[in-house]
C-alpha cells in the first residue's frame, strides 16, 4: 500500500476536532508535512521511526520497567509525525498563560499572607484550611521577588469547538521539558528538510532561560551566586531530566546527602571542603524537602532546609507549598482569581469543574455520571480517575462510597473529547488524541514561554488518557507562522 | 568538586580499566586457546581464578570449555566481576554523574551497556562468533579511552578519574604477574621459552614492546623487568605509579592540609619501595612477598585516598 492511499485512509471520527483535517481538507498549517509525507513510503517512516528510537535509546533516556529481578529499559514513546499550532494561536495561549500565571504568583503570596482573599469570600476559606498541600510551615516567609511559580507546566486541551481550555495547573515540580527538547533533536534528525522548510520556532534556548531566572533568585549582593539542581537521585523515573537540564545550564546536580545545613546556611561537601548553595532548583517534592520539618522518614532531604529558607539565605525554586494552587478543587477558582487580582477576564477558559464537596453538585453528578470524568484532588499522573462512560456498574459503586466517604478528595468534570492529530503507528496513519503542555518561566521580568511544548499522546485507540504511566506517548510540537 | 562526584569518577574509571584488563586477558586466552599445538595443556583454570569467585569444582568443570569459560567471565549474572556485572556498575556510576561527564562518555557506557545486555549474546559466545563479540567489545572499551581522552575536560575531575583507572591497571599488573610467576614457580633467573610468556605480555598489550626492547633470551628476567621497572611500558607497575603521583599532586596541591601531606607521604613510601628496588634482588624467594606487600601497599594507599575526598554521605 503506498503512502497516498494510507493518507486517504486516515479516519479521524466526527464531532471531535481533527488537528490535521478540517470536515473537507488539509489544514493549512499542514499542508506541506502533509505533501512531504506523501513522498515518502512506509518503509522509509518505519526506519525513521527506528532511528528515533535507537536515539532515545543509545542516550539513555528510557524508564526502567521492572520484571522478574531484571531492569527492562524502555523508551518513552514518541511519535514521528509532528503537532502543528499556528502562531496566531499560539499567541492567544501565550497571552492566556501569562494572565494566569501572573494571578497564581498573586494568590500564593496572598494565601500565605495575609490571605485577603479569603477574607473577601472570593474563595472559600474551608477549601483552603481542608487543601492537604496548604503548607503552614512557609506562612509568611518571604520570597525573593515574590515569586513562587518559576517553573509551571500548564496542560491544555483542544474541545470539539477548537477553542483550547486549561485542563491543570502543575505548579509544584513539573517534569517533561527535556522531552520537549529532545523530541526537536530527534526530529531535526529523521526530518531535517521538513524542519527548515516550516520555519518552525526554537525552543533550545529554554535551558537558558531558566539560568537566568535562577541566578536572579540568588542574593542580591552576590554577583555569582551558586545554583543547584536538587535530584532525589538515579532511581527517580525523571532523572534523565535532571541532569539534561543541569547539563544544559552548567549547573550542579546534587542530591540530598551532597548538602549539609550549617547556622542556618546550606552548604555542599566538596573534595575542598564546604561551599555555600544560594539557590536549589529542587525535583524532590516538598514533603521530601526537610526531615526536620516534614516526613521525618525522608532520606531524600536536608534536616535543616526549611530553617535557612525562612532566614532568607537560600532560594527554592519552585516554592515551598505551591500545592494548594494546583489542588484540583482549587483549580475551578482560578478564573474568579484572576478576576479578583488582575480585573480582567480569563483568556483561557477552565474545564467546568464540580466541587464533589457541594451536595447539589455531587447530585448532579451522580445522575449523569456516564458523561463525567471522577477526578482526586490531589493526585496526578493519570492515577485515581473514573470515566464515566467505561466504569462498571460494581466500580461505579465503589468509587461513589469512596467519594461520599470524603468528597472534599473529589472533583467531577464533563468529559472532553480531546483534539486528535495523525499518528504513524503499526505502518498506517491513525487519529489519536492529544493534549498540550508548554513550559512557561516566571522571573522579575515577567512571564517567559518557549515557543512549543510537550504534545501527549494517548496512543491507545479511542483512549483519552495521555500520561505516560497509562499507555502515553509524546510528539515533538511546531509553532508556525 | 562534589565528592560524591570525585567518588563516581574514580569508580567510573576503574570498573572501565578492569573491563578492559578483563577483555584482554579473555581475547589473548581465547586466541592462543586456538593454539593446542603449542600449548596443549593451556586451560581457562588461571584466568577463572584470577577473574572470578568461583569454586575450584565449579572451575574444574568448565576450565577446558570456551564457551561456558567465556559465559561465566563475560555474561553471567550471578558472577560478580563479569564483564556484565562491572560495565553495570559502571554505567550506574556515570548515570551519577551524567551532568559531570560529556554526554559523549554517557553515550558510549550506555551503549556498551545495552550492548553487553543483548538477549542472544551467550548463544553467540558458545559459538566461533565469540572472536567478534570480543573484538566489538574490546574496540567499544578502545573507544571509550579515546572519547573520555578527547572530550573530558582536564582539572580535579580528570585527576580522580585517573587515579581510579591507574590504581585498578596498577593491581591488574601484579596480580597477573603474580599469576603467571606462580605457574613458573617464581624462577626468575631460569630460560623459559618465550612462547610461555606471551600470554602475560600480550594481555598486558606489551609483546611487541617486548620484542623490540630486550634482545636477551633471559626472558623470565627481562619480562619482570618489563612489567616492573620498564618506564616505557604504559601497563607497568613503575608507569602505573608515575601516573598516580601525578595526579594525587593535582588534587591534594589545591589546599595544604595535614591530611593531604600524610597522604602524600603514604604514596611517596609506596613509589620508592618500587622506584629504588633492583632487580637483581628479586628471585624465587623474594619476588612473591614483593608483589604482595606492593598490592596490599596499594589497597592501603586506596582507603585512605577514599576517606580523604570521598567520604559525603
Amino acid at each position: 500500500m503506498d503512502l497516498p492511499t494510507l493518507l486517504q485512509q486516515y479516519g479521524h471520527a466526527d464531532g471531535i476536532w481533527d488537528e490535521m483535517y478540517d470536515h473537507q481538507q488539509i489544514r493549512e498549517q499542514y499542508s506541506k508535512v502533509y505533501s512531504a509525507l506523501q513522498q515518502f513510503d512506509a518503509g522509509s517512516l518505519l526506519q525513521k521511526d527506528r532511528l528515533a528510537s535507537e536515539l532515545f535509546m543509545n542516550q539513555g533516556i528510557t524508564f526502567t520497567v521492572y520484571s522478574d529481578d531484571a531492569g527492562i529499559e524502555r523508551i518513552f514513546p514518541f511519535d514521528i509525525i509532528p503537532r502543528i499550532i499556528t502562531g496566531r494561536e499560539w499567541a492567544h495561549i501565550e497571552l492566556g498563560i501569562q494572565q494566569r500565571l501572573k494571578a497564581l504568583n498573586l494568590f500564593l503570596k496572598d494565601i500565605y499572607n495575609e490571605q485577603q482573599i479569603l477574607k473577601d469570600g472570593i474563595v472559600p476559606a474551608s477549601l483552603i484550611a481542608s487543601c492537604p498541600h496548604y503548607t503552614r510551615e512557609v506562612f509568611g516567609i518571604k520570597v525573593p521577588h515574590d515569586i513562587y511559580v518559576h517553573i509551571s507546566g500548564i496542560d491544555l486541551i483542544r474541545g470539539q469547538d477548537g477553542l483550547f481550555y486549561v485542563l491543570e495547573d502543575n505548579l509544584r515540580t513539573p517534569s517533561g521539558v527535556s522531552y520537549m527538547l529532545e523530541n526537536r533533536e530527534v526530529t531535526k534528525r529523521i526530518f531535517p528538510e521538513l524542519l527548515a522548510s516550516n520555519h518552525v520556532r526554537r525552543v533550545s534556548n529554554y535551558p537558558l532561560l531558566l539560568h537566568e531566572i535562577l541566578l536572579q533568585m540568588g542574593p542580591a549582593q552576590i554577583s555569582d551566586p551558586r545554583v543547584v539542581l536538587l535530584t532525589p537521585g538515579i532511581y527517580n523515573s525523571a532523572y534523565y531530566e535532571h541532569t539534561f537540564l543541569a547539563r544544559q545550564m552548567g549547573i550542579t546536580l546534587v542530591e540530598g546527602r551532597d548538602l549539609v545545613v550549617n547556622n542556618h546556611k546550606v552548604y555542599m561537601k566538596t573534595t575542598e571542603g564546604m561551599e555555600q548553595v544560594h539557590v536549589i532548583y529542587r525535583r524532590i517534592d516538598d514533603e521530601f524537602l526537610d526531615p526536620l520539618v516534614f516526613r521525618p522518614d525522608s532520606a531524600l532531604g536536608i534536616p535543616g532546609l526549611m530553617s535557612a529558607y525562612r532566614m532568607g539565605n537560600v532560594a527554592i525554586v519552585n516554592a515551598v507549598g505551591n500545592g494548594v494552587a494546583d489542588d484540583k478543587a482549587v483549580y475551578a477558582y482560578v478564573p474568579a482569581m484572576i478576576r479578583y487580582y488582575l480585573n480582567e477576564e480569563p483568556i483561557l477558559p477552565n474545564v467546568p469543574t464540580y466541587e464533589l464537596s457541594n451536595r447539589e453538585a455531587r447530585e448532579y453528578v451522580f445522575d449523569n455520571y456516564e458523561q463525567m470524568v471522577i477526578k482526586r484532588t490531589n493526585q496526578s499522573g493519570g492515577y485515581g480517575m473514573v470515566m464515566g462512560n467505561k466504569v462498571s456498574p460494581e466500580e461505579w459503586a465503589k468509587a461513589k462510597t469512596a467519594i461520599e466517604a470524603e468528597p472534599r478528595s473529589f472533583i467531577a468534570q464533563p468529559i472532553i473529547k480531546l483534539s486528535t492529530v495523525p499518528c504513524f503507528i503499526d505502518g498506517t496513519f491513525q487519529a489519536r488524541h492529544v493534549d498540550l503542555r508548554p513550559y512557561a518561566l516566571c522571573g522579575p521580568d515577567g512571564v517567559k514561554i518557549v515557543p512549543g511544548g510537550l504534545t501527549r499522546v494517548a496512543l491507545r485507540k479511542d483512549s483519552l488518557i495521555v500520561n505516560s504511566s497509562q499507555g502515553g506517548g509524546s510528539k515533538d510540537t511546531w509553532i508556525i507562522d | 568538586m562534589l565528592s560524591r562526584i570525585a567518588d563516581s569518577l574514580f569508580w567510573l574509571a576503574r570498573y572501565m580499566e578492569r573491563a578492559e584488563g578483563l577483555l584482554r586477558v579473555s581475547s589473548t586466552h581465547y586466541s592462543l586457546s586456538l593454539d593446542k599445538d603449542v600449548n596443549g595443556e593451556l586451560t581457562w583454570q588461571p584466568v577463572l581464578e584470577t577473574f572470578t569467585s568461583a569454586t575450584a569444582s565449579e572451575i574444574e568443570e568448565i576450565a577446558h570449555h570456551t564457551g561456558p569459560a567465556l559465559m561465566k567471565l563475560l555474561t553471567e549474572a550471578n558472577n560478580n566481576n563479569s564483564l556484565k556485572a562491572i560495565i553495570g556498575r559502571a554505567r550506574e556510576n556515570a548515570r551519577g554523574i551524567q551532568d559531570y561527564i560529556t554526554k559523549e562518555v554517557w553515550e558510549e557506557v550506555n551503549s556498551f551497556y545495552h550492548l553487553i545486555n543483548q538477549p542472544l549474546l551467550d548463544r553467540r559466545l558458545l559459538t566461533y562468533e565469540a572472536a567478534d563479540v570480543l573484538q566489538e567489545f574490546t574496540r567499544r572499551s578502545v573507544l571509550y579511552t579515546g572519547i573520555t581522552d578527547i572530550t573530558m575536560a582536564r582539572g580535579t575531575g580528570w585527576a580522580f578519574m585517573n587515579l581510579g583507572k591507574y590504581i585498578e591497571r596498577c593491581l591488574e599488573t601484579i596480580v597477573l604477574t603474580n599469576k603467571q610467576y606462580a605457574l613458573n614457580y617464581y624462577k626468575v633467573n631460569e630460560i623459559k621459552d618465550i612462547m610461555q610468556w606471551r600470554h602475560l605480555l600480550m594481555s598486558l598489550s606489551g609483546y611487541e614492546l617486548h620484542l623490540k626492547t630486550y634482545r636477551s633470551s633471559l626472558y623470565n628476567h627481562d619480562v619482570l623487568h618489563q612489567v616492573l621497572f620498564n618506564e616505557d611500558f604504559p601497563h607497568s607497575v613503575v608507569y602505573s605509579l608515575g601516573r598516580i603521583d601525578r595526579h594525587l599532586q593535582d588534587v591534594t596541591r589545591k589546599s595544604f592540609s595535614e591530611e593531604n601531606a600524610a597522604l602524600q607521604r603514604n604514596f611517596g613510601r609506596l613509589f620508592s619501595k618500587v622506584k629504588h628496588t633492583d632487580l637483581e634482588v628479586l628471585n624465587d624467594n623474594t619476588l612473591q612477598p614483593f608483589l604482595e606487600e606492593l598490592r596490599q601497599d596499594l589497597l592501603r594507599f586506596t582507603h585512605l585516598l577514599s576517606q580523604k575526598f570521598f567520604s559525603y554521605a
